[in-house]
């Protein structure tokens, strides 16, 4: 066996793999050898440097990610302060993971369907049912019972946790709009992909991703709640488009359209003197003027967001002191006055916006807007790619 | 090189902490404290091989590495103790980071700011000497071919016999000696500078 050279058998004998026999023959061998002793030695060489390699501490977020998945997610509550440079710095990222999101698709073809995971339960795919992983193509429906929950895959897009007591059914799967519809229960989606690509349909508004990760639940009369833990959504309708940044909520009613949203750290009374003006068709408009009354005295500086959407939601006699309370609350921006905002001059209402840190309109694109542009670009320089789009 | 001193350069086998049958019998059932203790005995290795084979990207890293937890979570009733629970786990890791890479469509290599900012919890290397070698030893390694990376990894962040590691990557017991040989040799070609400041026990 050892008439040859064996330098074969260097890292098996460094590892100690070789029986005990071979081992001393392989030992007696080198001793001999030249050739295979400096074979050897580099082997060892690199075994040693191998053992160089540390092992790592797994970020704790790991974890709380996975039982994420099992419990439901706390919210993330931002402090108003912090919400510009959060602002910014979510537009920064947003920027690098949509080039690199364009750089991975821009000759790709579109998947057709959506990577289905079991997490609890048995989940079913149009009553069929989900034994550890299956696949969701466009108009099938993805339900789940008290007991089971599963998680949507979109490739390079993201991923949506499906709760409990939930039917969800894909309406569109393409490189610019991955489109879900969630008639019952609750999900919970964190994505990747650039603005806008992701939207979820309810029976009340659509949920636009602007680069987020956040909750939604329908309840059985087709309303919804919207809770952002990341980023920004936009709640669509017809007539309404508010845009909800993190930590904060919006609620959607049928035949209402979505409500002014607000931060959920905000006072109980703040919250339901909010629910009252914007749901209750019944409330005389004394009743809707006293929850005004309530949600301006209880307001705090963070909840000056709310105020800047209920300003161009009350009738005009009411905006003066909601101006008023936003006044106190926050310095007006330059070049802004009290009559501009009650009469709700556009150029004026931005500035105050871009003032409170609310800086979604700087930092989302809309769709082909300079952004979009700027990646294909940036891309198109890398890649080569420029003009291919 | 007297026989003795060849002898005495063989390693002593790796002592590997593991998951006794009932604690995986418990997370069958979906025993969340079970899971934990499946997790943090493995958390730190099964990231530890993600971040290696993916470039360095600690965000792929984390991701790869819930993937697999996740995948565990959904698979684990399929286990049936017909391999070591090691071996199954580590083909989830193998068959995830592989997933990973070929969606990453091209290997980024080590960033500095991933090197600098690398740390291992309760190391001794705490100098700049062994730092340094460190943080060219996980360049280098991530410059192999993947065929010869894979068996070092394995070997060395998790401390896997050849016949484990063979079961993980299917390929023979003299397929992975034959590789990590070479694997080894590429790692002193490329590092060789640094042989003067290597200790050999």
């Amino acid at each position: 066996m050892f008439t040859r050279h064996l330098s074969k058998l260097s890292s098996a004998y460094c590892h100690d793999e070789l029986s005990s026999e071979d081992a001393r023959r392989f030992a007696e061998h080198l001793i001999a050898c030249q050739s295979c002793r400096a074979d050897f030695d580099e082997v060892k060489l690199g075994a040693t440097l191998a053992q160089h390699l540390d092992v790592l501490s797994a970020p704790p977020s790991i974890w709380n990610n996975l039982v994420a998945g099992i419990d439901h997610p706390p919210r993330a509550l931002n402090r108003f302060r912090f919400l510009k440079p959060l602002a910014i710095a979510a537009a920064i990222v947003m920027l690098i993971a949509g080039s690199l999101w364009l750089s991975r698709n821009i000759n790709s073809s579109s998947a057709q369907s959506w990577q289905v995971a079991r997490l609890l339960g048995t989940p079913r795919i149009d009553s069929k049912s989900v034994s550890d992983t299956g696949k969701l193509a466009v108009g099938q429906w993805l339900e789940t019972d008290s007991t089971s929950r599963a998680q949507l895959n979109i490739d390079d897009v993201g991923r949506v946790e499906i709760d409990p007591n939930t039917r969800v059914r894909l309406l569109q799967t393409n490189p610019t709009e991955q489109r879900l519809e969630l008639a019952q229960g609750r999900l919970s989606a964190r994505i990747s992909a650039p603005p806008k690509i992701f939207f979820v349909n309810t029976p009340s508004g659509v949920a636009q991703d602007l680069g987020c990760a956040y909750t939604l639940e329908v309840d059985d009369a087709g309303n919804s709640i919207l809770h952002v833990t990341m980023g920004w959504v936009s709640m669509q309708t017809s007539n309404d488009e508010p845009v909800v940044p993190a930590g904060a909520a919006c609620a959607t009613k049928r035949g209402f359209g979505p409500g002014t949203p607000y931060f959920e750290d905000a006072s109980e009374n703040f919250r339901s003197a909010l629910t009252r003006f914007d749901f209750d068709s019944a409330a005389e408009s004394s009743s809707k003027h006293s929850a005004v009354d309530v949600v301006l005295r209880e307001a705090r500086a963070r909840d000056a967001m709310t105020l800047w959407y209920l300003l161009s939601r009350v009738n005009k006699d009411e905006r003066g002191r909601v101006y008023d309370r936003l006044m106190a609350l926050t310095s007006a921006p330059e070049g802004v006055t009290r009559e501009g905002m009650i009469n709700l001059d556009p150029a004026m209402m931005n500035r105050w916006k871009a003032r409170l840190g609310l800086s979604w309109a700087e930092a989302i694109p809309p769709k082909h807007s300079v952004w979009t542009k700027l990646w294909t670009e940036t891309l198109g320089r890398l890649n080569g790619l420029q003009g291919k789009r | 090189m007297m026989l003795e001193q060849i002898v005495a350069t063989r390693e002593q086998p790796q002592v590997r902490e593991s998951i006794d049958s009932q604690t995986i019998a418990a997370c069958q059932r979906g025993d969340r404290n079970a899971l934990r203790m499946l997790f943090d005995e493995y958390k730190d290795r099964v990231y530890s091989i993600a971040i290696y084979s993916l470039g360095g990207d600690p965000a792929a890293a984390a991701d790869a590495t819930q993937q697999v937890f996740l995948k565990l979570m959904t698979r684990i009733q399929q286990f049936r103790g017909d391999s070591e629970f090691a071996t199954w786990l580590y083909r989830l890791v193998v068959n995830t980071c592989r997933d990973e890479q070929r969606k990453q469509r091209r290997f980024v290599p080590l960033a500095d700011s991933f090197l600098s900012s690398m740390k291992s919890e309760g190391s001794p290397r705490t100098n700049y000497a062994r730092k340094e070698i460190s943080d060219r030893v996980q360049v280098a390694i991530g410059e192999l071919k993947p065929k010869l990376r894979w068996p070092i990894l394995l070997k060395y962040v998790e401390g896997l016999s050849y016949e484990e590691i063979g079961a993980v990557l299917g390929c023979s017991k003299g397929t992975v000696a034959s590789r990590l040989n070479r694997g080894h040799k590429a790692l002193s070609r490329k590092l060789d500078d640094l042989r003067g400041q290597m200790t050999f026990d």
